[in-house]
């Protein structure tokens, strides 16, 4: 049975939550507890996208060849524009976080010489 | 539109990156970061009250002219209502928060300039940035840019405990930057399965959906955004189970920064628990989580704070647990019970910041934290000892202090709402929160000067001591006449309900 473009992208965003919580909550490895956290942005960032996604739909930009099928055809066929423009500042959001928790790993580790979150959060 | 509701956002964050780029200047830096201070509390009084739409996008209901020419789809619709661009909301409540925000973060950065030997760009960019951010979140209609702040202000109270130098301060800004990156997806998860019933983020407008029937309030979906929103909620305002990280980085935070962290947190927490009350407040659960969880943060905060050797930590779990006091303000739904947390929102942010700066000066002094091996600083500085006791008396709600009539209101709240037992809880709390402060002020001013303990610094910056006359001036003028913020704060309250 083939899914449903949008429902296997929704169970795909839930898989990556999951898995991020996994690994953020059970990973020993600072790195890795990064990668999961990672994850979690990625699976909601996957949600918005999907909350957009219109099966069939057209790209939501006007462009002047669209002029003659009209305004109508337009509104009627494009995907919803807003969750993609959302997603856009989330990433750049979950990017500088991931900078900011990196740079503090590397500090840490050359304090510490190790990443193991058992070890350097429990001192 | 009035410019001014965007200027309260964009002048901090110009500032802060012009900071950011003249770090090392020092002189310049003193003086770009007081006269961009001093704007602070005085752009939101100068500001006429109304709504900002970002590039002029008003709703179409206001813009006829855009309207012209459009499908009838679209102007018979809703759709003709909902705001298209970003909203920014400015009104007597956000005034009075605005102001209080600008004042603690004025005379924090005032009192960061003048305590430490070479101002730090940096530092102050953080201040300045996190302010802004706080603004946005306070001004913000629209649930998505109230994210984006959300995350900027959790990012540069990261970077303030990271500047501060303070010994396994890297450490507690991982764990506070690993719990965040849990909370802050939830918290944008709930937003976007929001988006997804109401296709909006426009708070006004998805109240209006949820009102007026076009999705089902009952929805599991809706239920589902609510809890999601609630937890972003605990972890911004660092109520159970984030109170001990939360504490934990104030006390990795230098005296000053303290003060304005403490500020972001009281009002990131009543501007997001004023959302959550105006989306959610139709659900039987939502007010009763909200007082649990306040009801939690209180006993947790205040009973913690009992048991800590570390005046940093003490102040902490104090304002954690002086943050329950705002929630079962809120929780109670009533127009008073609103408007009595506001107004304890708007207290604790100023005492709680002077208890920090009060306390911080025994820092400054000694550098030391630990009240075992403190002693004796009532004899060095008598002055600065009675200002910190007046602190602690309003925030353990003594009159003539603003807390008194917070706190009083939030009884009478409770009473008439038929809750009379959280008035029991809050008084009795209060008495603990008391005892704490009475315990710590012994073993800093009152106990006997260890012999070992050296000063390290002998005289307190006169910045230091103005800006806590200037927190006991605030704190003296609020209790006396109440009604310059509840009257305020009322108009808010009232439409909520």
């Amino acid at each position: 049975m083939i899914i449903d473009t949008q429902l296997a992208s929704f169970f795909t965003a839930a898989a990556l939550i999951v898995l991020g919580i996994y690994g953020a909550v059970f990973m020993d490895n600072l790195i890795k507890k990064v990668i999961g956290l990672a994850f979690i942005g990625d699976g909601v960032n996957l949600f918005i996208i999907t909350l957009g996604y219109k099966p069939g739909g057209i790209v939501y930009i006007y462009l002047p060849e669209l002029a003659e099928m009209g305004k109508a055809f337009f509104t009627q066929n494009a995907a919803y524009p807003l969750p993609f423009a959302l997603v856009l500042t989330s990433i750049v959001i979950g990017a500088s976080t991931m900078a900011v928790m990196l740079g503090i790993i590397i500090v840490l580790y050359k304090k510490h010489g190790t990443i193991s979150a058992a070890k350097v959060l429990d001192e | 539109m009035n410019p001014l509701i965007p200027i309260m956002v964009i002048l901090p964050i110009t500032c802060a990156l012009l900071l950011n780029l003249l770090h090392n200047k020092d002189k310049t830096v003193k003086i770009l970061a007081l006269i961009a201070g001093v704007a602070l509390p005085l752009i939101p009084l100068l500001a006429n009250y109304g709504m900002h739409y970002f590039g002029g996008y008003a709703p179409l209901i206001d813009n006829p002219t855009l309207a012209q020419g459009l499908p009838s789809t679209i102007t018979n619709s809703s759709l003709y209502l909902f705001h298209p661009a970003i909203t920014y909301s400015f009104a007597s409540a956000q005034q009075l928060f605005i102001f209080v925000l600008g004042m603690v973060a004025f005379l924090a950065i005032f009192t960061s300039l003048n305590e430490t030997k070479r101002a730090s760009g940096v530092y102050t960019f953080l201040m300045f940035m996190g302010t802004a951010a706080v603004t946005a979140i306070v001004l913000a209609d629209d649930i998505f840019n109230l994210y984006v702040f959300f995350e900027i202000a959790a990012l540069t109270q990261v970077g303030i405990i990271i500047c501060s130098k303070v010994e396994n301060n890297y450490e507690t800004a991982l764990k506070y930057m690993i719990l965040g990156s849990i909370a802050a997806p939830m918290l944008l998860l709930g937003i976007a399965l929001l988006l997804g019933v109401t296709g909006n983020v426009n708070i006004t407008d998805i109240i209006f959906a949820i009102n007026h029937g076009m999705v089902d309030p009952q929805s599991p979906v809706l239920l589902l955004a609510c809890g999601l929103i609630l937890f972003g909620w605990l972890y911004g305002s660092g109520l159970p189970p984030f109170h001990t990280i939360k504490s934990a980085v104030y006390s990795k935070a230098l005296p000053h920064g303290a003060a304005l962290l403490q500020a972001f947190s009281v009002f990131t927490f009543a501007a997001l628990g004023v959302i959550i009350i105006r989306i959610f407040a139709y659900l039987p659960f939502t007010e009763t989580v909200v007082i649990f969880f306040s009801l939690a943060a209180m006993i947790l905060g205040i009973t913690m704070a009992l048991m800590q050797t570390d005046f940093k930590r003490i102040i902490g779990f104090l304002a954690v647990g002086e943050l329950g006091y705002i929630g079962l303000g809120l929780g109670m739904g009533t127009a008073l019970g609103i408007t009595a947390g506001l107004f304890q929102a708007v207290n604790e942010a100023i005492i709680t910041a002077f208890l920090f700066i009060g306390f911080g000066t025994v820092l400054y002094k000694t550098g030391i934290s630990d009240t075992n091996k403190l002693g004796g600083m009532l004899v060095e500085n008598p002055k600065v000892a009675i200002l910190v006791l007046l602190a602690g008396l309003a925030m353990a709600g003594v009159p003539p202090f603003n807390a008194f009539q917070s706190k009083l209101q939030l009884i009478q709240a409770s009473i008439n709402a038929g809750l009379p037992e959280l008035g029991i809880i809050m008084v009795l709390l209060s008495i603990v929160t008391f005892l704490t402060f009475v315990k710590a002020y012994y073993t800093i001013y009152l106990k006997p000067k260890p012999q070992d303990l050296q000063i390290i610094n002998e005289k307190i910056p006169r910045a230091t001591i103005i800006t806590m006359m200037v927190f006991l001036v605030i704190c003296l003028v609020l209790g006396l006449f109440p009604q310059l913020a509840t009257d305020s704060l009322q108009q808010l309250a009232v439409g909520l309900v």
